[in-house]
């Protein structure tokens, strides 16, 4: 296994709260790694703490392609997402006021570098926008392209988001619940989605996710949070059954 | 349906598709602005004056809107690279115009010193913009309109002051800009019509800049900042760094219309560095409209025609910041989009009752109208009694 990502005794705490326990993880770049756990189990925060929103209490981060980590604890978001890391988020975060293309426009920008070719028209622009309409077919927006993001819908949305966080061509991508809100047939064209794009795109796949069914049909390998630390953690089929594990959750339920 | 009338309205509708159709493309319409803007020149020298007022206070709103309706800072202290620009080139005025002349010869001496005083007020601002930009830039929404304000006061009170004779404190500096002379012909750049032209010449190719910047890959990342700064740094935009250069541009962009406007109103003056300078940009571009492009345009005819329509009428000049209190209050709660918006509306309107009237003639058009006006009535009282209630926003988890 190469790993991609590494997190060691990575604590977070909220004065006396502590919402991430000194997780040390691996994930490895051929598999989808799925992080559940119950409401308050820490997930989002560990997402915030890899992306460098948060700054960690202790602990730290390692983030590269084929074994060749290098440490990015201390990097902010924007570099972070420069070294390959990217995500999406619980609750939507697109760029609400531009359109569909312009959104992806963004992250190519950045990605390619462009910030400062005033030269060139955005719109207009062919080689920028040559990328963004495959990023668009690759997550079925095409037809919406032109569309104001504040007029689609929720699933649309979380298309978006999705697109976003592909167009910067990660080596790992984090998903914070992507099918957080949505219907029946919306969370199966998620996860259709995200089986192809796994496929598709050398990124490698870490989700979290409320959804059993979803859970089960997309990982390959299941890390259970509780009070922010890791209580379980290998193949889907043996974390599912495992005991402490269930009573996780009843008791969250309860 | 009856034999239409042939109405004034629908002449000039059946004019205008005729035009688009017979080629009136859009270097048609810039060509007869040109002349529109030629044509201006020609009118009384007071009007010629306003309409240049109007022009650079125009560009100072384009420049503030950069920041404010692209990139979501709300500066409360560009009245400070206003004056900047104004200062600038009444310094270099008072101080290099001798000099000039001695090496250059007295006869071109005023021109070539405006533009030196120009560019140097230009690179002083540019310099000035930098660490106040990198400073500001560290904060957010209303502390950064704070900071910019206090930096704005900062600037103001050292005019003032005074400091060894460089501002002439609250008198500020005369500006003459003198008659230029090249191969015989006079040339008196304070005139009205050539101020006007001079003016012209630098403000539409300011705007085109603008214009280029804003449909950039730059302008892309600045409207990505202001709707949600977290996401944009998710996707690798650095977005302190961003912002400081969009502060910058803008700076350089009021620093020209500082200039502008000393040599139209001939003193550089310390009310030019007053925070009810740094006003008027924000009242222009949200009368305007921050959203539109031309909004802070549109915003800066309303708020210098108003207020000269006003000043016709001295019962009424006393009370005219109550008129633009009013303006401002009817504006930010019926007209979202500002003017700009607001006409960008008005013809969506037009174009309805158009239809409502060729559907059914002018008992439909009319129902229509009551019908629209009785919902925007209604939407008005919901938003006045949804007043103090602050809408949930939905913000990024973090
Ligand atoms: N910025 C913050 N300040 C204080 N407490 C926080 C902050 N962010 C999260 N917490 C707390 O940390 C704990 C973990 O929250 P987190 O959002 O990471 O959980 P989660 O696993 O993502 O839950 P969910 O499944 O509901 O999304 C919670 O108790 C939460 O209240
Ligand atoms: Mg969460």
């Amino acid at each position: 296994m190469t790993t991609v990502l590494k997190t060691e005794e990575l604590r977070k705490q909220f004065g006396d709260l502590v919402a991430v326990d000194d997780v040390s993880l691996e994930i490895g770049g051929e598999e989808i790694t799925s992080i559940i756990g119950p409401n308050g189990a820490g997930k989002t925060t560990f997402y915030n703490l890899l992306t460098g929103v948060l700054e960690p209490s202790s602990g730290s981060i390692w983030l590269g392609k084929e074994g060749d980590l290098r440490e990015i604890t201390d990097d902010p978001p924007h570099e972070v997402a420069r070294n390959g890391l990217s995500r999406s988020y619980q609750i939507t975060n697109i760029f609400e006021g531009l359109t569909v293309r312009e959104n992806v426009q963004v992250a190519r920008i950045t990605h390619e570098g462009r910030t400062f070719d005033f030269r060139s028209r955005a719109a207009k622009d062919e080689e920028l926008n040559e990328d963004v309409d495959e990023l668009l077919a690759l997550t079925n927006l095409t037809e919406l392209a032109e569309t104001p993001c504040e007029t689609l819908s929720h699933g649309e949305k979380r298309n978006v988001e999705i697109a976003l966080a592909l167009a910067i061509e990660p080596t790992v991508f984090l998903l914070d619940e992507p099918t957080a809100g949505m219907n029946p047939t919306e969370t199966r064209e998620i996860v259709s989605l995200i089986r192809e794009l796994d496929e598709d795109i050398d990124a490698t796949f870490v989700v979290t996710e409320h959804n059993m069914d979803v859970v089960t049909d997309i990982s390959d390998r299941i890390v259970v949070l509780a009070e922010g630390a890791v209580l379980a953690d290998g193949e889907p089929r043996e974390v599912l059954s495992d005991e402490r594990v269930t009573e996780a959750y009843l008791g969250s339920e309860a | 349906m009856s034999i239409r009338d042939e109405s004034i309205g629908d002449r000039i509708g059946t004019f205008g598709r005729e035009a688009i159709r017979n080629g009136w493309t859009r270097e048609r319409f810039v060509l007869l602005g040109l002349l529109g803007l030629v044509l201006v020149s020609l009118g009384p020298p007071f009007q010629v004056y306003l309409f240049t007022e109007f022009l650079i206070i125009a560009l100072f709103a384009l420049a503030f809107n950069l920041l404010y309706g692209y990139t979501g800072l709300l500066s409360f202290g560009h009245a400070m690279f206003y004056a900047g620009g104004s200062y600038g080139l009444a310094i270099v005025l008072r101080d290099l115009q001798p000099h000039i002349a001695d090496t250059i010869g007295s006869g071109i001496a005023p021109l070539v010193t405006f533009v030196i005083g120009g560019l140097i007020a230009v690179v002083g601002v540019l310099l000035l913009a930098i660490p106040i930009g990198w400073l500001s830039v560290r904060l957010e929404e209303i502390y950064f309109a704070l900071i910019t304000l206090a930096f704005g006061m900062l600037v103001y009170s050292f005019i003032i002051q005074n400091p060894q004779g460089l501002t002439n404190g609250t008198d500020g500096i005369i500006v003459t800009l003198g008659i230029t002379e090249i191969g015989g012909t006079e040339l008196r750049l304070g005139d009205r019509q050539t101020y006007y032209f001079l003016t012209l010449a630098v403000v539409l190719p300011s705007i085109y800049a603008i214009w280029r910047i804003v449909h950039s890959p730059f302008g892309t990342i600045c409207k990505s900042i202001r709707e949600s700064p977290d996401r944009a740094a998710a996707l690798g935009v650095n977005v302190t760094h961003h912002r400081w250069m969009t502060f910058i541009v803008s700076a350089v962009f009021v620093a020209i219309s500082g200039v502008l406007i000393a040599g139209l109103a001939n003193v550089a003056s310390p009310y030019h560095s007053h925070w009810t300078t740094s006003a008027i940009p924000v009242i222009a571009t949200v009368i305007g409209g921050a959203t539109y492009f031309s909004g802070p345009i549109v915003g800066a005819f309303v708020y210098l025609y108003v207020r000269w329509g006003i000043s016709r009428y001295p019962v009424l000049e006393a009370y005219w910041e109550f008129f633009f209190g009013v303006m401002l209050i009817v504006v930010v709660l019926y007209f979202k989009g500002g003017a700009a918006g607001g006409l960008v509306l008005l013809q969506a309107w037009l174009l309805d009752v158009r239809t409502a009237y060729e559907r059914g003639g002018t008992s439909e058009a009319w129902a229509f109208v009551r019908e629209s006006a009785a919902e925007k009535q209604r939407n008005l009282s919901a938003r006045l009694s949804n007043l103090g209630r602050s809408e949930p926003s939905e913000g990024a988890e973090r």
